[in-house]
């Protein structure tokens, strides 16, 4: 269980009445969350239910169709309004499949951004920064001349957190990190989603459908059903929620739970 | 009514949509040629991607550029047999070549094999997200991804042309020597008879064209795959399709505007 002081009152990413429609398809009907700074969130809900569609929210790949997302009070999109330069520089994203630049190595993937954004640093404290990263994330210095072709799933995903960290995020998203790994892998991204809270007191997204993983790094989970976010809650109120949307999810059933009350 | 209406409906459809790719392909451009002044900055990208392309084409190229001028010498030679003098036969190759079969074949291989290719990179760039990992980086894509695709393009399409075009005299030669009959020095005093600077300046003016043809098609066909393999691999082929026509069509235009 995290060890970290959360205030909530204070709210780092806000989503207000989030609404987004692909042509004729509404895939989030009107999603309010807040994220509090400091804090794992975490987003569960079926494939395709659109929880990587919200994350590309809070980071500025996507403008709403209606409401507001707003991060550290500041708001960056509503349907007329989109600036997220700026705080792009402020968040990370470790994509689903890694999304690593595959022309380049595992050093100069992490480097690639720092050395553009910084042209000041020199050569050797850019490669300095490169180790420090690979250390965080448990790996050796020499690592960093690896191509992604060379990595297993569970490497590529360790190097796209520490691209992700280079540039000293306060926020970091998870697209599925556990997606597709064995579950020994899977527990070390998890334990690594750990150590960045703790080490570099990032607040964290964490969007899956794997429950083991929701239930060992999260603070508080929130359910994704029908475009709506049904429930908000810590590990222990989502294990022993009513609503049957929820235990259907978590205790991996094909037919929604008789003798619960419906919590629509 | 209604059976006679879609066809009307289908050809306008087509039409629109042509408007529109041709809209979102010269802003397309126009931001990337903004971009090009910072090539200094990274010039290690737009050579890596030279060198890619050249890798990549030139084997290719080598074949189907002496063969092709193998069989121009072979034809000029059967259609002028006993009319005029063998000489000819250099200077008939020599014009063809550098004119329009070292130009436009040069760009029809090259829109088959790098045009093509582009437009599964930058697919399947899409695809796993490595285009959105860049904006999340705050990196232009523009930038670091079209802009040294584009110069490379530019550069490389004329080059790969003059090389093809000199390979196709080589390969007239050859057959000359082997099959007809001709010697060297008649060979090469016809490919020297009636040379103009202008063939092979026109020439070189119509790759640079088929160059940006080739690479805007690629790369807009690459952004707007659909998803999974079978988008990229439709992706691909769009390029190839697209970019054939556009450049017999722009290779008409602009031998009329040049030639009459
Ligand atoms: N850029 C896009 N354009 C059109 N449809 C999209 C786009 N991104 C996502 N979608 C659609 O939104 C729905 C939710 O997608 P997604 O957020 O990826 O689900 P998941 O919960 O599995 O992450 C899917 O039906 C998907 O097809
Ligand atoms: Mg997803």
């Amino acid at each position: 269980m995290p060890n970290v002081i959360i205030d909530p009152n204070d709210v780092m990413i806000e989503l207000k009445h989030l609404r987004k429609v692909f042509g004729k398809q509404v895939v989030l009907q009107d999603i309010n969350l807040d994220i509090r700074r400091g804090e794992t969130m975490v987003v569960i809900g079926q494939s395709g239910g659109g929880k990587s569609v919200i994350l590309k929210h809070m980071i500025g790949l996507l403008q709403p169709t209606g409401g507001e997302v707003s991060i550290d009070g500041i708001t960056i999109s509503t349907p007329d309004f989109f600036d997220t330069r700026t705080i792009r520089k402020r968040m990370g994203m470790v994509f689903q499949m890694g999304a690593l630049f595959d022309s380049m190595s595992t050093g100069e993937n992490i480097a690639f951004a720092l050395r553009e954004h910084n042209p000041n640093l020199s050569e050797e404290q850019i490669q300095n920064i490169v180790t420090e990263k690979l250390e965080l994330i448990n790996l050796k210095p020499e690592f960093r001349s690896k191509m992604p072709s060379e990595l297993s799933g569970g490497m590529r995903k360790r190097v796209a957190l520490a691209r992700a960290i280079a540039l000293n995020p306060e926020v970091i998203l998870y697209d599925e990190p556990t997606t597709g790994l064995d579950p020994i892998t899977s527990d070390v991204i998890n334990d690594l989603i750990l150590d960045m809270q703790r080490k570099l007191h990032v607040t964290s997204v964490v969007v899956t459908h794997d429950m083991a993983s929701a239930f060992k790094v999260a603070d508080r989970i929130a359910m994704l059903y029908g475009g709506h976010i049904i429930q908000t809650g810590t590990v222990d109120e989502i294990k022993n929620s009513t609503n049957p949307y929820v235990q259907q999810f978590i205790t991996g059933q094909r037919e929604l739970p008789t003798g619960l009350e419906d919590g629509d | 009514m209604t059976v006679l209406l879609t066809p009307f409906k289908y050809i306008a459809r087509l039409i629109a949509e042509g408007i529109m790719a041709v809209g979102e392909i010269a802003w397309l451009l126009i931001q990337i040629i903004k971009r090009v002044p910072l090539v200094r900055k990274n010039p290690e990208l737009t050579i890596r991607q030279m060198v890619n392309i050249g890798v990549s084409s030139i084997p290719l190229l080598f074949i189907t550029s002496l063969f092709t001028g193998a069989v121009a010498a072979v034809q000029s030679e059967y259609q002028f047999r006993g009319l005029i003098p063998d000489k000819f036969i250099g200077t008939a190759v020599a014009k063809m070549v550098l004119i329009e079969l070292g130009p436009i074949l040069t760009a029809l291989v090259l829109a088959g094999r790098v045009g093509s290719a582009l437009a599964a990179e930058i697919g399947s760039m899409r695809e796993k997200e490595e285009l959105a990992a860049y904006e999340v980086l705050n990196l232009d894509p523009l930038r670091y991804l079209a802009m040294p695709r584009f110069l490379t393009f530019l550069i490389m399409v004329p080059c790969l042309t003059i090389m093809s075009s000199f390979l196709a005299i080589i390969g007239g030669w050859i057959v000359c020597l082997v099959g007809l009959d001709i010697t060297t020095y008649t060979y090469f005093t016809g490919v020297q008879y009636l040379f103009e600077n202008m063939d092979l300046f026109s020439g070189l003016i119509k790759s640079v064209v088929f160059g940006i043809i080739i690479f805007s098609l690629g790369y807009y066909h690459g952004l707007n795959a659909g998803a999974g393999a079978k988008g990229v691999g439709q992706a691909t082929m769009k390029t190839v399709v697209s970019a054939c026509v556009s450049l017999l069509v722009f290779d008409l235009f602009i031998a009329l505007l040049m030639f009459s």
